[in-house]
């Protein structure tokens, strides 16, 4: 690709356009100036819609730049970043997962990076990806009690043994 | 200037030019023993946060910790006195950090450098920070400061050098039992 950096040949609004049309799974999708477009998608179709967005022929969302795991009270939200080469431009696919049960499918088979970064929102969050390869804590202790970065987390003295 | 200086740190050496001639140092066991101590402190690389920014920086030129005798940064705690724990120390570092502590050989020192390794400082209601490393391991000095300044590591030096030459480890023996009599 001799893509100058920053230059994105199609155009935001033909982008968002091609991914109205190519993708049914695709809700609410608008651009977000200067170079990323924003959907949201049912947790049922995560997988395929994925693997779709990595294949598309023209835009090709072939990089995940990362996963981040939200606690919207309510429910919770997975936010995959993935970045198109082909069009230098970014997509933020938010996806609503239930608070009572938090598991979605692992794209670590469409996109390898996305192992640590599911790991590191089970560890904090507590969304179960499932059919990950290895789903471990990553960065706290392994005998941690709770997720963390829940807005219902209350620190836990059995998480503190050294007071 | 030298009134500043708290007699515990002040150093007694012996000048080069009082030896001239063949000559005979008398003095004590404890301190030619603690006074050699206190001047080879190996610190042990042991930088967890941005403490250790300010730690590698008191090793190089500009403020050269070598003046003290303790450039000697090793990254093994085989061959290491001090451990100078510089940054958060987190709860999954915890058991590491204790068995690092216990590998090191006796006699052994800990510098806790910084509001975090003392208390947990910034991060003291954090999930995962365990709230000063004196929780863990003995410790000798406190630094305080968010980073302390390479002056502010220093000082904790200097003050652990006085508690070093402080430090009587001749045993003393109870009255009849003077090692060679028993």
């Amino acid at each position: 690709m001799a893509l100058e950096i920053g230059t994105n040949p199609m155009g935001m609004d033909a982008v968002a356009a091609h991914l109205v049309a190519a993708f049914a799974g695709l809700q609410d999708v608008r651009v977000q100036e200067p170079d990323t477009v924003v959907a949201r998608c049912d947790k049922g179709v995560l997988h395929e819609l994925a693997q779709g967005l990595k294949d598309d022929v023209e835009v090709g969302y072939e990089t995940l730049n990362f996963i981040a795991g939200v606690d919207h009270v309510k429910h919770f939200e997975s936010v995959y970043h993935v970045y198109s080469w082909k069009t230098n431009t970014y997509l933020e696919l938010h996806v609503e997962v239930p608070r009572g049960k938090a598991e979605l499918a692992t794209v670590t088979d469409v996109w390898p990076a996305a192992d640590w970064h599911e790991r590191e929102a089970w560890d904090m969050v507590g969304i179960r990806y499932l059919g990950h390869p290895d789903l471990r804590r990553i960065l706290l202790k392994d005998d941690f009690v709770g997720h963390p970065l829940r807005k219902d987390y209350v620190d836990l003295i059995e998480n503190h043994p050294h007071v | 200037m030298t009134d500043a200086v708290p007699d515990r740190l002040k150093i007694r050496y012996p000048k080069l030019e009082h030896f001239q001639q063949p000559n005979v140092i008398t003095t004590t066991a404890d301190f030619i023993f603690s006074w050699a101590r206190s001047h080879s402190v190996f610190p042990f690389t042991y930088g967890l946060a941005c403490c250790a920014i300010e730690m590698l920086s008191s090793g190089f030129a500009r403020f050269d910790v070598a003046r003290y005798g303790m450039e000697v940064f090793r990254p093994t705690p085989r061959q290491c006195d001090l451990m100078i724990v510089a940054g958060t120390v987190n709860e999954k570092m915890a058991p590491v950090l204790k068995l690092l502590y216990d590998q090191m050989a006796e006699p052994k020192w800990v510098i806790s450098m910084g509001a975090c390794a003392t208390s947990g400082g910034p991060f003291y209601d954090g999930y995962n920070v365990v709230n000063g490393v004196d929780k863990i391991v003995p410790v000798d000095v406190y630094i305080p400061g968010c980073p302390p300044r390479p002056e502010a590591l220093f000082q904790g030096l200097l003050e652990l050098q006085g508690k070093i030459q402080q430090h009587k480890f001749v045993a003393e023996s109870p009255a009849g039992s003077a090692a060679g009599e028993a």
